[in-house]
């Protein structure tokens, strides 16, 4: 067999490139965790490239994995948005329970303060204006609990008294109806004077120009009148009208909001006395005694 | 010159791109070889001569090792003996046809694969590599195997219409495949 001079070329050419990694690797085994210069060129060379496509490729596969798994984000979204509905409505009901927790709690804590006598009542119905003032508000305690004239206290302040009694129901006359009148005196200097209901907005008291008032301060009840326990707000000084004489008019704002009244309290003190001879008709024999 | 060169460049962006789409897949383990598909194709089209293809072939080898972090002339020397058992099988087979091109390039790559853990067993103390940890990766190399003759006929296609773009390859007759390792 002829062996041309291009074989005997091309097969010496093919065992000189074959030492090629022979040395390469005999350099590697005498230092394996060395990179020679060369190395370090040829990757400095090709870094720019390998970024580069590196770069490529993520973003190439960042679309695609955005586009598969699209349908299983917009899954779990909707999986995410019902889960936040209902959590937003539990938020919502634990919210509702802790203000009513709070109302509860304060509405205890001012009986605990009141020295009379006092039953519960809930709020079942308002009397708006036109303008959405609460002209008067309608309690759960009808004929059996409440009678007219009663006082009607919330732990704001005093709502008004019981105006007229039905069944199962009564209607409160609020502290700023026109017929209201209530003894009150200044809580600072002790000014006594009878609160009138003026207008939906508040109510005045007239008393004498010796005390000095100023707008901020607390109207109380003075408990001249057997009906209103001493020494609970009615409301503050808004406006000190002086008046010809030597009076002068309080303009009063109410402490309590009567659109936010839920459960109030019934002053039993001024309640006649309950007819002995029919027992089964008192409060007591329904279960609920009065509370001290 | 100019398919050598084309040879390289494109054999160092697939490389690259291996790289890349392993890490945005968090792939570890069934990673194509495509700079051995391009050797596989280099030997089997026999458009190179032989000294050219191994230079080829040695160079594609010293990029992977710097690629793969593997010690410097390990795949060097593995492509380099791949690519001459290639070129001799290049001289009795021919391919044509996408299945053969799979099994091609998954023979070739089981060769490297093997070449790489047998240079890599016999310079383990050296090294400092340990010989168990060594064979339980030649396990894992199914998987390298697999994924290699996956990719080797989108390769192929790559280089074909690479070629004919250039204009060093004239474009396949309208009946069939080009064949692949026709006698020089």
């Amino acid at each position: 067999m002829a062996v041309s001079l291009r074989s005997i070329q091309n097969a010496t050419i093919v065992v000189v490139l074959l030492a090629i990694p022979v040395v390469l690797l005999r350099n590697t085994a005498e230092n394996p965790h060395e990179l020679s210069a060369f190395d370090r060129s040829v990757r400095r060379i090709g870094g720019p490239l390998e970024a580069a496509v590196s770069y490529s490729t993520s973003m190439m596969g960042s679309f695609f994995e955005r586009w598969f798994m699209q349908a299983r984000l917009q899954d779990a979204n909707e999986r995410l948005a019902a889960e936040n509905r209902e959590l937003a409505q539990t938020l919502r009901e634990l919210a509702e329970l802790a203000e009513e927790n709070t109302q509860l709690r304060r509405a205890l804590q001012m009986r605990d303060r009141t020295p009379a006598d006092m039953i519960p009542a809930e709020r079942v119905g308002v009397d708006q204006s036109p303008f959405f003032r609460v002209l008067n508000i309608r309690i759960d305690r009808g004929t059996r609990f409440a009678k007219p004239g009663m006082a009607v206290l919330s732990p704001d302040g005093v709502v008004g008294r019981v105006d007229k009694v039905f069944d199962d129901y009564s209607d409160v006359m609020l502290v700023t109806d026109a017929r209201s009148k209530i003894a009150v005196e200044v809580a600072r200097n002790r000014a006594q004077g009878i609160l009138h209901g003026d207008s939906e907005y508040g109510c005045i008291v007239d008393v004498p120009k010796d005390y000095e008032v100023e707008p901020g301060d607390l109207i109380q009840t003075s408990g001249v009148d057997e009906l209103f326990p001493k020494g609970h707000p009615v409301g503050r000084v808004v406006e000190v009208e002086q008046l010809v004489g030597d009076q002068q008019r309080l303009h009063v704002k109410p402490e309590v909001r009567f659109d936010r009244v839920d459960v109030v309290w019934v002053v039993l003190a001024g309640a006649p006395r309950p007819d002995t001879t029919e027992p089964s008709q008192g409060p007591s024999s329904m279960g609920l005694q009065p509370i001290r | 010159m100019i398919r050598a060169f084309t040879y390289l460049i494109v054999g160092w962006v697939l490389i690259a791109v291996g790289g890349g789409l392993a890490d945005v897949f968090m792939i570890t383990v069934m990673l194509p070889a495509t700079s051995v598909v391009v050797l596989t194709h280099i030997a089997f089209s026999r458009a190179l001569p032989m000294p050219l293809g191994l230079a080829l072939a040695i160079a594609l080898g010293y990029l992977e090792d710097l690629h793969q972090g593997a010690p410097i002339g390990t795949l060097t020397m593995a492509y380099a003996l791949a690519f001459v058992a290639l070129s001799w099988a290049a001289e009795r087979l021919a391919i044509t046809g996408w299945p053969t091109r799979m099994l091609s390039a998954f023979v070739s790559v089981l060769v490297v694969d093997l070449l790489t853990a047998a240079i890599l067993v016999a310079l383990a103390e050296p090294l400092g590599l340990r010989r168990d940890a060594l064979w339980t990766a030649l396990w894992d190399a199914r998987w390298h195997c697999i994924a290699t003759a996956l990719v080797a006929p989108p390769v192929w296609t790559l280089f074909e219409r690479l070629f004919i773009l250039l204009k060093i390859q004239e474009p396949a007759a309208p009946d069939g495949p080009s064949p692949l390792g026709a006698p020089r």
